[in-house]
């Protein structure tokens, strides 16, 4: 009995995508410790690890939006597949307007989800990630109590993540529903495999289920 | 006149954590009329999969009795209704109900058994697709012409609706279906079949896909044709497009 049907094409028709933009802090105090070096190398691993599997590769949409120099916040490059990502390379110096980067990244999400229910392409939840080492230097309560709405509103996933002891924890944590988390010991590559993972798992969340990402105990300090 | 074939394959997700398929399928031929059902169950509640069960059997059943008894509802009419419309309606339902008896038995709540739901009712007058949340229901013609019944998500793609949902009835779905012809082919997907037997536009099946698929069947025996469904949604290509759990139904006319 012949059971193999000859001659079928299976070919991924669906592109379900699962966007994560990245809003890095770039400000002068990032030189310190060589964490603009850590943060560098950081988003090579994660390229490196999002294009190591097939289906994140695919599926993973990423945006990187940098904030420093003289209150600038810049878009860096467009939003790329997760198997075209090459990741910026970061420069330190200036300001920390995570106000005006946040409100970036809320923005570039709404447009970008338009664009792909325009084109008739689905799409998981998005997640925005904030890493800063220190202080907001603009007007950022309007923006954070919007991240917040926007969360309840499940239009996006908010992760907030402090770098070290001069982060203010209390006012990154006024971003997110879930508050912020510490970044254990500058443990950047094991903070970017992480993140990677959870595009990896979101990436293959089935219809009607929710995603449960792994633990982040090996880069975030619990207890602070 | 009809010849349906029908395989699920666990998906890689479920198989690696020793999970049953939460997919079922079933079908009933009365007559001229083929009753056809797919329910995938949410892999999030305990009874997901008994839910999924449960439905196609039941609901399949409770169809197939009052097509059975006038075959002529089956037919569309000249605005473009089908008469079914409102005798699906009431076998979801009277299902429904059914379901929300056995989950309080066993004291649980009707959610426990949350599944999506994709069918049809199909005769040689016409017929009608129904669907509450994601997979697929397609028929292609012999000329390549297709009546789809998408899926309905919620603002994002991991987000859908279920046949035990309390407002049911507002996403419950229905396509009317245009006379079938000789060649022509039905098919129900669940979620995971969907991204490698829908083509990129949404507009009917893939035709490298589908196309190799209906040539072998029309010579296979109902056996043989199911086995080499199932190879082919347990291929190892086909797991790595889609962790899902997959079933695929069709049904051709011959």
């Amino acid at each position: 009995m012949n059971t193999v049907i000859p001659d079928v094409a299976l070919i991924d028709n669906s592109d379900e995508r699962a966007p994560l933009v990245l809003v890095l802090d770039c400000s002068g105090s990032m030189q310190e410790q060589n964490k603009i070096q850590l943060l560098n190398e950081g988003l090579k691993t994660l390229a490196a690890d999002l294009k190591a599997d097939p289906i994140a590769a695919r599926c993973g949409r990423v945006l990187v939006i940098s904030l420093g120099g003289d209150s600038n916040v810049e878009i860096m490059g467009d939003w790329t597949d997760a198997m075209d990502f090459t990741p910026p390379e970061l420069l330190a110096g200036g300001l920390t307007p995570l106000g005006a980067a946040m409100r970036c990244a809320l923005d570039e999400v709404e447009s970008q989800k338009n664009q792909m229910r325009a084109s008739g392409v689905s799409y998981k939840r998005p997640i925005i990630m904030l890493l800063s080492d220190g202080e907001s230097t603009d007007d950022w309560r309007q923006v954070a109590a919007e991240c917040k709405s926007a969360e309840s509103a499940h239009k996006v996933n908010i992760m907030a993540i402090g770098i070290g002891d001069q982060a203010n924890k209390d006012a990154l944590g006024q971003f997110s529903n879930k508050g912020a988390l510490s970044l254990s010991g500058l443990k950047f590559k094991e903070l970017f495999i992480w993140l990677s993972r959870s595009i990896r798992a979101v990436s293959r969340a089935p219809a009607g289920g929710t995603v449960q990402l792994n633990p982040v105990d090996s880069w975030a300090q619990l207890s602070t | 006149m009809w010849r349906v074939f029908c395989a699920s394959a666990t998906g890689q997700r479920n198989f690696e954590h020793g999970v049953a398929g939460q997919d079922a399928s079933h079908y009933i031929v009365t007559g001229d009329v083929l009753v056809a059902i797919v329910c995938d169950g949410a892999g999030s509640v305990p009874e997901g999969r008994t839910g999924a069960e449960f439905m196609v059997r039941a609901l399949a059943e409770n169809l197939a009795h009052t097509v059975h008894a006038d075959p002529s509802l089956c037919e569309v009419q000249a605005e473009g209704r089908a008469r079914l419309e409102p005798i699906i309606r009431g076998a979801v339902d009277a299902v429904r109900t059914r379901l929300a008896d056995i989950a309080a038995s066993r004291e649980l709540a009707p959610h426990d058994f949350s599944c999506t739901l994709v069918g049809c009712v199909a005769s040689p007058g016409g017929g009608c697709f129904f669907q509450i949340g994601d997979g697929f229901a397609i028929q292609q013609a012999a000329n390549g012409d297709c009546a789809l019944s998408h899926p309905e998500n919620g603002e994002y793609a991991d987000e859908t609706y279920f046949v035990t949902d309390e407002n049911w009835s507002e996403h419950l779905r229905l396509t009317p279906l245009p006379a079938p012809e000789r060649g022509c082919v039905i098919g129900l997907l669940s979620d995971g079949t969907a991204p490698f037997a829908v083509n990129r536009a949404r507009s009917g099946f893939f035709r490298p896909f589908i196309d190799p698929i209906a040539a072998f069947l029309r010579e296979a025996t109902e056996t043989n044709g199911n086995a080499a469904l199932r190879n082919l949604l347990e291929s190892p290509r086909a797991c790595e497009i889609s962790p899902d759990d997959k079933t695929l139904l069709l049904a051709m006319i011959l």
